[in-house]
């Protein structure tokens, strides 16, 4: 009801002009209401007072009126009534044969009753009743109605249209025809019926009338009929509508006239008031207001902006606030759900970055477009390559890289046969040249523009008027304007003048070279100077020249003023202090005469009076003419005058060449003397050669143009990069005239992207011609007398381009960053962080930084990522950037545990290094399982040794270039060791699978003679032991088993002279009994000691790892013992793998030492009842053995010469005793001592593997196929014997071993020691390698390899072994010219290793190179034990005899049954460059140096003594020490021979008091510990009788090349009572 | 600073139509994880079954890693390869699988897949052997949108995987 009432209202509005159908409106409105309530009033009152309330109430209907409304519910209401209750019967469907029927019934009486209510009209008689008189009305307004059905309808657009009209016509007819005829019997009354009726309807109005009137519609077309009966509601409404207007009419008057119909009325009018107020009804206007916030967000919500939260917001279009509002304020009226508004509560006007439906796109055939990632390729089903063959080296990366050099071409800027106008020219192509570089980047003008602007800004600034804009003009900020006007002026000024000064220069020389054209009369170079004048505006150009210098008096003026003001200020203090100064000293004079005439003598100390200030002078005010005179002289000299044509040079080549025969003919030599030159270059690829351009003649211009490219495939990443220009002139030889180094590229430049770049060079070669050629280096004048000579030098640009090649795949052919890190270059060379990122022009990234922060760049912006990420990386250091997208962004949100936190972990850290087999980690075996039960200083050590990686600390290595040598040691272990770390985990099939030999006929006939065997033979075989691999081994479990059997010729004690005897009483006694046999030496004593007394009392001592044992004593100096003695091994840390074990650096100590008896009874009363001995040791010498050679060897059985010091005090041989005897002569040839022993390790331990790489190498490939069946060849027939065709060099190349031999000069200092010996030079020669320190590379190398450094990397090193040593001196001695080789072989107790051979006038010489000894051939007691090949320095030669022994072969290699050679003539010798530096560069050593290292040494060993001493006091001797000081060089310089005689006297003389036991050690020096090792194992502070002194000299003899002999002098005294 | 020990074997392959197999393995883990110890990535031997079709290789995984974070959870991927009568090796399938998150020990069978390429190329499989292979192996395992690829399907590698668990519960992670 609502809805139609609104509908109503709008429609009573649409047509309020027509005021009648208001009115009308209106009635029927309240009609309507009336109606309603008459209604409601029915339905209250109940029917009773229904028909007793007829009467009464406005719209009262008369009971006649009353009366025939029953009559036509009468007819209907029976067949309606039924389905009308029941509401959603339909009727049409269901209307019955009954229903039917009555209709065609009522039809008929309607025909009839229509006929008869006409007639009855007509014949009706109006009656006084009120109902009578209505009905005219009614009637007439009926005819109203009819007369404007179309308002009608207009005003009931929804209603039943003329239907109802004629409906309405019809019912009254029907009611006047019915209100006639009584009810028919059997039919309800009217009134029952009218009772009935509303009262079952009445409380349910509203649906009745939307009930009909909807099904009306529905039925309107097909029920037309129907209709009629099925709306008696509504019929009933528009009844009592009639009916109320009826009434109404009949109220307000009877008479209806024309005033009724027509009404006056004002021209309607609406105020604009009221229209507004219309206005504002009907539309709705946004107002401008902001809206708050609030309002746009959703309740109790907080207002979100991401901006704040670090998310990019982009910009938002520029919307003007008013309109945005308005929007706002119309979004929330109209879309009240907010969905505009976005969180931060402001209208949505970016697109949303976020797609709502996850999209892809659409799956694509297989051809095109397939992802990089997704890429398959069909591969080759191949056979699978085994990759046994590690390539040392290349690592992982196996291809080559590419790097290309482009030589396009070379200009001579100088050249010896430059004629004097070409060196002008030369001059002014290179003046020119600047002049366009200058010229390109116009200093000046930027200069000048840059000044004017400042001083606009100081302008504005001073100008607040104008300044509106820029209000943050600080008057500082106009100081700082100011200064750096003075700043900019003062460099345009520069760069004006140099301007000026330039092209004036060019001038000149132009002028000079066309008067020396003219003098010459030809011309020899094409240039060409032109002048291009400019013509300027004067008169303007004069303003801006005045105005310019104005402006600029104008602000010196300023300046000065300033500057004045301020000298002023300063002069007033000044002056002031001054003044305050003079007055005290006024009053001090006063004072002064006061006191002078009290005391007259103090005058003269009075302060002379220039002490005081000295009176300021003020400063003088500036005048502006001398300004301005400045200032315009300044000018006139950097600037071009105003009005003077502005001068443009050009250059060109347009000029003639005078021809050759207008020349005169020295000048035609020397163009013919060009034609003959011609110039090529050589690229020098790591100091090595790798191509050449072509000979290019060159030019009359003196240009070559190459314009090649040499692609170099590399495999390392280069170290340098060199071209050397040569020149050739005619056929004669090609002289080198310079050396141009060129710049490794970046990784970033690729070939295509690389510019031609020019690199000078000049060469310092003096060339004078006999022909117009200028020269080189020689001085030339271009003024007639002589005078400024100039000297010019060949020089020239290469101009070329260097790039990395780039492959088939687009990938750039660089060797990976992490080749570069190899050797010692790994700390130079860093990965670059910027140029990973690729971009290599940008260098300083902090300014790059700040400049980001002052232009305030929007650091969420993605456009700026890869610039914010660039420059976080360089100012925070950190080395990684990805360029990547990161799928794991929120990782960190869900981490456990910081990255610090996670590398902090001591317990992970300790895991991650053991698994990294880390040297100090490896074969940790049990890791705690708690952080907390980690010690901190299980990693001391370990980062101790990363800290102190590039830190040389020359604590523990006194002299510095020894702790360089073994940093850079270090580290070439290390880079070699990460090498092999990969190739040891390689294994052989061999090496996990053993496979058992399918027994054949051979074996198994073999195993059948063994049934026959004897079960115990006679001379049983020795069994092999089983061998234990490391692994499984712990402390305890290995044992050093040294066998000592006997030893020969140990030195006998010598009796004491009589100097001895004399004072002590005891002791001569004792050694009447028992001291040493007579010698031939001391031929006076020999009487005094009987034969058969025991000349020595020796035991050995075997010390390992500070394990000491001992035998019992022998006594003779031959003596046997034939004792085991077992020394328990430890590994360091534990660590029993092979690679630990070989590494193990201690030695094996057997010192043999005299055991001596010392009586020392105090009183000879006691002597026949007791004995009071005391047992004294002295030291007679030892023998080392590295356990690195017992463990490589497994056992070392044989005799071993022992290491006898050269003095041994109280101690000779005997060997004349023997000789004498004609005992053994062959022993007697030889002149040390001996021992034999057998030494091994139980259980037996499985040697070390070389590692069975193949490296690469630059041999060829042919050699290195024939050494390989060389190899093969000779393994075949004697395995045994070690044959040797390529070895490794420090870098891990292989070599073939020949190009280690060529003739070296040995220290010149050496040769001159003895000019016309030259057994006695090759001595001292020999004896020089030996002092170069040995240094196994077992040990250095562990389990890696044998490593073959040249001689100058030996000599640089100073550390070797046998190889070195025995590669140097070969080379020694073949310069010396001798016949010398290689000697391949097992030795004792070296196991195998080198030794050298010469060859003498008839014999041969075996050397062996560490101990400097030589042996002849058929020496019995010659370490070298087998002999398997020989090495010249051209050749190979194998051993093919039947022995293999020194003694037993022929050392002819001429002899091809004998030597199996590897050059023959099959193979001839190609010619192998040596690897070999030409030539041996000897520096002299320091002696300062020496003599400090020398005292450092001996304090350090005193102080040592005294540590090993600590329960007695330690007395050093002084005067002992200074004798020993002094004989120390004596054994130098005598190598430890033939002194002893002297020194025993001399120290008898000198200490005769003292009972002397003592000896010179000799090493060479290569650190300390071995020093004090050595003193050590002498046990010379073992003695603990109680008034013991002890002596201890250190010697350092200098040799060339660092090399140090070491003479340390030990030894105890006792005072003899 | 959770630990994860990954212990057990590859144990061997089914459903492969070649015979002698061998299988090249990797662990791909994310960026919290650090390997403690043992390898990442390894080679089986070449297995040719003499009786049923399974090929052992019973290869061991030994496994130890730290992690700060869940992400990036080990997972092991595989490239089972054939070798035919003439010591040809090809592919025939790539699959990958996470080690799983519980610990204990767990029977893991992870089906392979091989590129089927173009018919062409399937033509020259069948008959010369070889076939497409990716030329990048971290789409094996990464998440990179394979659905362009052609696949047949491969046979069924079969892992015994043992797992323990270190210090996940005290960073809130129940297992």
């Amino acid at each position: 009801m609502d809805s139609k009432e609104e509908k109503v209202k709008i429609i009573t509005e649409e047509f309020v002009e027509n005021d009648e159908d208001a009115d009308v409106g209106r009635k029927k409105k309240t009609s309507k209401t009336q109606r309603q309530k008459g209604k409601k009033q029915l339905c209250t009152a109940g029917p009773e007072e229904m028909v007793s309330g007829k009467p009464h109430g406005g719209s009262q209907q008369g009971p006649a009126q009353e009366d025939p409304d029953p009559d036509t519910h009468l007819l209907s209401i029976p067949a309606q009534r039924g389905p009308r209750s029941l509401p959603p019967l339909p009727s049409a469907s269901r209307t019955g044969f009954a229903e039917f029927s009555m209709r065609e019934r009522m039809r008929e009486k309607l025909k009839a009753a229509r006929s008869k209510a006409e007639s009855a009209l007509l014949q009706e008689i109006p009656t006084p009743r009120p109902r009578r008189l209505r009905s005219p009305g009614e009637k007439e307004l009926e005819t109203e109605f009819g007369a404007e059905p179309g308002k009608e309808t207009k005003r009931t657009a929804q209603d039943n249209d003329s239907q109802s009209y004629s409906r309405v016509k019809f019912r009254d007819c029907v009611r006047k025809v019915k209100s006639k005829p009584p009810p028919p019997p059997g039919f309800p009354s009217a009134e029952e019926a009218y009772n009935f009726f509303t009262f079952t309807f009445d409380p349910e109005p509203e649906e009745l009338e939307e009930k009909p009137k909807a099904k009306s519609r529905e039925r309107a077309n097909q029920e037309e009929a129907e209709g009629e009966e099925e709306e008696p509601p509504v019929q009933g409404d528009e009844e009592e509508l009639l009916n109320g207007r009826n009434e109404e009419d009949f109220l307000l008057g009877l008479d209806h006239g024309a005033e009724d119909f027509l009404v006056m009325r004002p021209a309607y009018y609406e105020s604009v008031h009221v229209q507004l107020q219309k206005e504002r009804e009907l539309l709705f206007i946004p107002s401008r207001l902001t809206v708050p916030t609030s309002k746009k967000l959703p309740e109790n919500m907080q207002p979100r902006f991401l901006e704040d939260e670090g998310l990019y917001i982009g910009t938002r279009p520029k919307v003007p606030r008013a309109t945005q509002n308005i929007m706002e304020n119309r979004l929330l009226v109209q879309e009240p759900d907010r969905r505009w508004f976005g969180d931060d509560g402001r209208i949505l006007a970016l697109p949303n970055p976020i797609r709502p439906s996850p999209s892809r796109p659409p799956a694509l055939t297989q051809e095109q477009d397939i992802h990089a990632e997704l890429e398959t390729l069909y591969k080759k089903a191949v056979r699978y390559v085994q990759r046994t063959q590690h390539m040392i080296g290349s690592g992982d990366f196996p291809e080559n890289f590419q790097l290309d050099i482009d030589i396009s071409g070379l200009i001579f800027t100088h050249h010896p046969c430059f004629s004097r106008e070409h060196v002008l020219a030369a001059k002014l192509a290179q003046l020119y040249d600047q002049y366009l570089a200058r010229s390109q980047r116009n200093k000046a003008q930027f200069l000048t523009d840059k000044l004017q602007a400042l001083r606009n800004a100081v302008q504005m600034g001073l100008d607040p008027e104008k300044s509106h804009s820029s209000v943050d003009i600080t008057p500082k900020a106009i100081n700082e304007y100011k200064s750096e006007i003075r700043e900019t002026r003062k460099l345009r000024d520069a760069e004006q003048e140099t301007d000026r000064t330039l092209l004036k220069t060019i001038i000149k020389v132009w002028k000079e070279m066309k008067s020396l054209r003219e003098f010459q009369r030809f011309t020899n170079t094409p240039l060409k100077l032109v002048l291009r004048k400019e013509k300027v505006d004067q008169k303007a150009d004069e303003e801006a020249y005045e105005t310019e210098i104005q402006t600029e008096i104008s602000e010196l003026l300023e300046e000065h003023s300033e500057e004045y003001e301020q000298k002023m200020e300063e002069y007033r203090t000044e002056y002031q202090q001054w003044k305050a100064w003079k007055k005290a000293q006024r009053a001090k004079k006063k004072k002064k005469k006061q006191a002078a005439e009290e005391h007259h003598d103090e005058e003269a100390e009075e302060p002379p009076p220039g002490d005081g200030p000295v009176k300021p002078i003020p400063p003088e005010p500036i005048r502006q003419a001398v300004l301005e005179q400045e200032v315009r002289e300044r000018v006139a000299r950097s600037r071009r005058r105003p009005g003077e044509p502005m001068l443009v040079p050009e250059l060109s080549l347009a000029g003639n060449v005078t021809p050759n025969d207008q020349c005169p003919r020295v000048e035609v030599l020397r163009r013919e003397d060009v034609k003959r030159r011609s110039v090529y270059l050589k690229v020098i690829f790591n100091d090595k050669e790798v191509s050449r351009t072509e000979g290019r003649p060159l030019g009359a211009d003196f240009r070559v143009h190459f314009g090649q490219i040499f692609s170099l495939q590399i495999v390392n990443w280069p170290e340098s990069l060199m071209l050397q220009v040569y020149e050739t002139v005619g056929h004669s030889g090609t002289t080198l005239l310079a050396e141009v180094f060129l710049p490794i590229p970046e990784t970033t430049v690729v070939t295509g992207r690389a510019p031609i770049e020019e690199v000078e060079f000049s060469s310092n070669q003096h060339v004078a011609l006999d022909h117009e050629g200028v020269g080189s280096g020689v001085p030339l004048s271009f003024e007639a007398d002589g005078s400024n000579q100039l000297i010019l030098m060949t020089s020239g640009k290469v101009s070329h381009s260097v790039a990395w090649a780039v492959g088939e795949n687009g990938t750039p052919l660089i060797p990976p960053l992490s080749q570069q890190n190899t050797g010692f270059r790994s700390a130079l060379k860093r990965a670059d962080a910027i140029s990973s990122i690729g971009t290599s022009g940008l260098t300083d990234m902090k300014k790059l930084a700040t400049w980001a922060a002052e232009s305030k760049l929007d650091p969420n912006d993605p456009s700026n990522a890869p610039l914010m990420q660039l420059i976080s990386v360089a100012t925070s250091g950190k080395s990684y950037v990805p360029e990547f997208f990161r799928l794991e962004q929120l990782q960190r949100e869900f981490d456990f545990v910081s990255d610090e936190e996670l590398n902090r972990a001591k317990r992970f850290r300790l895991l991650c290094l053991r698994s990294q087999e880390v040297p100090e980690f490896r074969n940790y075996k049990p890791i705690p399982a708690y952080d907390r039960e980690i010690m901190d200083k299980v990693f001391q050590d370990y980062e101790k040794r990363l800290r102190d990686r590039n830190v040389i600390e020359t604590k523990d290595h006194i002299d510095s270039h020894r702790a360089v040598v073994a940093k850079y040691l270090q580290q070439v272990r290390e880079s070699v060791l990460n090498r092999f770390l990969v190739a040891k985990h390689h294994f052989l099939l061999t090496d996990l699978v053993i496979e058992e030999e399918v027994p054949n006929i051979s074996i198994l006939g073999l195993s059948l003679f063994k049934l026959a065997e004897q079960k115990r033979p006679l001379r049983p075989r020795r069994k092999g032991r089983k061998k234990v691999t490391a692994q499984n081994l712990s402390d305890g479990d290995i044992k050093l088993l040294v066998n000592i059997i006997r030893a020969y010729d140990i030195p006998v004690r010598r009796p004491t002279t009589s100097k001895f005897q004399q004072p002590s009483r005891s002791s001569r006694t004792f050694r009447e009994r028992h001291a040493a046999s007579p010698t031939t030496h001391s031929p006076t004593h020999s009487a005094d000691y009987p034969l058969g007394q025991v000349l020595v009392r020796p035991f050995v001592e075997v010390s390992f790892q500070r394990t000491i044992c001992h035998t019992t004593t022998a006594e003779g100096p031959n003596p046997s013992w034939n004792e085991e003695l077992e020394l328990p091994f430890r590994a360091p840390n534990g660590d029993y793998s092979t690679t630990s074990l070989q590494s193990v650096k201690d030695d094996v100590f057997i010192n043999i030492f005299d055991e001596v008896l010392f009586d020392v009874l105090e009183d000879d009363r006691e002597r026949g009842s007791g004995i009071h001995t005391r047992i004294e040791r002295h030291w007679l010498g030892c023998v080392k053995i590295p356990f690195s050679t017992i463990y490589c060897q497994a056992r070392i059985d044989g005799t071993f010469k022992i290491d006898i010091p050269p003095v041994l005090l109280g101690y000779s041989k005997e060997r004349s005793v023997l000789a004498e005897r004609g005992f053994e002569p062959v022993r007697s040839l030889s002149e040390g001592s001996y021992i034999t022993l057998f030494v091994t390790i139980e259980p037996q331990l499985v040697p070390g593997e070389s590692v069975r790489e193949k490296f690469d190498s630059q041999e060829d490939e042919k050699l290195l196929q024939a050494t390989e069946k060389f190899q093969a060849e000779c393994a075949f027939k004697f395995p045994n014997r070690q044959c040797l065709t390529t070895v490794i060099d420090i870098s891990g190349k292989t070599v073939f071993v020949t190009r280690y031999l060529k003739p070296l000069n040995p220290p010149q200092e050496l040769l001159n020691a003895y000019p016309n010996n030259p057994q006695a030079t090759a001595e001292l020669v020999a004896r020089y390698v030996s002092l170069i320190p040995f240094l196994p590379d077992a040990v250095s190398f562990a389990g890696v390899c044998d490593l073959w450094s040249t001689s100058d990397q030996f000599l640089d090193l100073l550390a070797g072994d046998e190889e070195e040593h025995a590669v140097l001196l070969c080379n020694y001695f073949l310069s010396l010219g001798k016949k010398a080789w290689l000697v391949m072989g097992n030795a004792i107790p070296e196991g195998p290793t080198a030794y050298v051979l010469t060859r003498e006038q008839s014999h041969y010489l075996i050397w062996n190179p560490c101990s400097g000894h030589f042996y002849g051939q058929f020496d019995t007691f010659c370490p070298l034990k087998s002999v398997g090949c020989l090495i010249g320095p051209d050749n190979i030669w194998f051993n093919i005899q039947r022995y293999d022994s020194p003694l037993r072969i022929n050392f002819d290699v001429t002899k091809p049954k004998l030597w199996k050679s590897f050059f023959s003539r099959s193979l001839p010798y190609p010619g192998l460059s040596s690897v070999q530096p030409e030539e041996l560069v000897y520096q002299r050593t320091d002696k300062a140096a020496a003599a400090e290292l020398q005292d450092r040494i001996e304090k350090i060993l005193k102080e040592k003594v005294m540590d090993w001493r600590p329960r007695h006091l330690t007395r050093w001797n002084r005067y002992c020490t200074s004798t020993l000081r002094h004989f120390l060089p004596l054994l130098e310089s005598s190598r430890g021979e033939e002194v002893e005689e002297d020194h025993r006297a001399e120290l008898l003389k000198q200490l005769g008091d003292y009972r002397f036991s003592g000896f010179p050690l000799h090493m060479p020096y290569s650190e300390l510990k071995p020093l004090i090792e050595a003193v050590y194992s002498t046990g010379v502070h073992n003695i603990d009788v109680p008034n013991v002194e002890f002596a201890l000299a250190v010697y350092i003899h200098p040799y060339p090349k660092n090399v140090l002999s070491v003479w340390i002098y030990v030894a105890s005294l006792i005072r003899n009572r | 600073m959770a630990e994860v020990h990954v212990i057990g074997q590859i144990v061997g392959a089914t459903g492969f139509s070649e015979s002698s197999l061998f299988c090249k393995w990797g662990v791909h883990t994310g960026a919290a994880w650090k390997l403690l110890s043992g390898v990442r990535e390894g080679q089986t031997q070449v297995d040719t079954p003499q009786i049923g079709d399974m090929a052992y290789w019973s290869h061991p995984i030994d496994l130890h890693f730290a992690t700060k974070g869940l992400q990036g959870w080990p997972r092991l991927h595989f490239q089972v390869w054939s070798q035919d009568s003439f010591g040809r090796c090809q592919l025939a399938g790539y699959g990958f699988c996470h080690v799983p998150s519980s610990p204990g020990t767990h029977q893991l069978d992870c089906p392979t897949w091989r590129p089927l390429g173009s018919w062409q190329e399937q033509l020259a499989r069948a008959f010369v052997g070889g076939g497409p292979q990716l030329l990048h192996g971290d789409a094996i395992y990464s998440g990179a949108d394979r659905y362009r690829l052609h696949t047949a399907a491969g046979g069924t590698v079969h892992l015994d995987l043992g797992l323990l668990l270190r210090h996940f519960d005290r960073y809130g992670v129940e297992c």
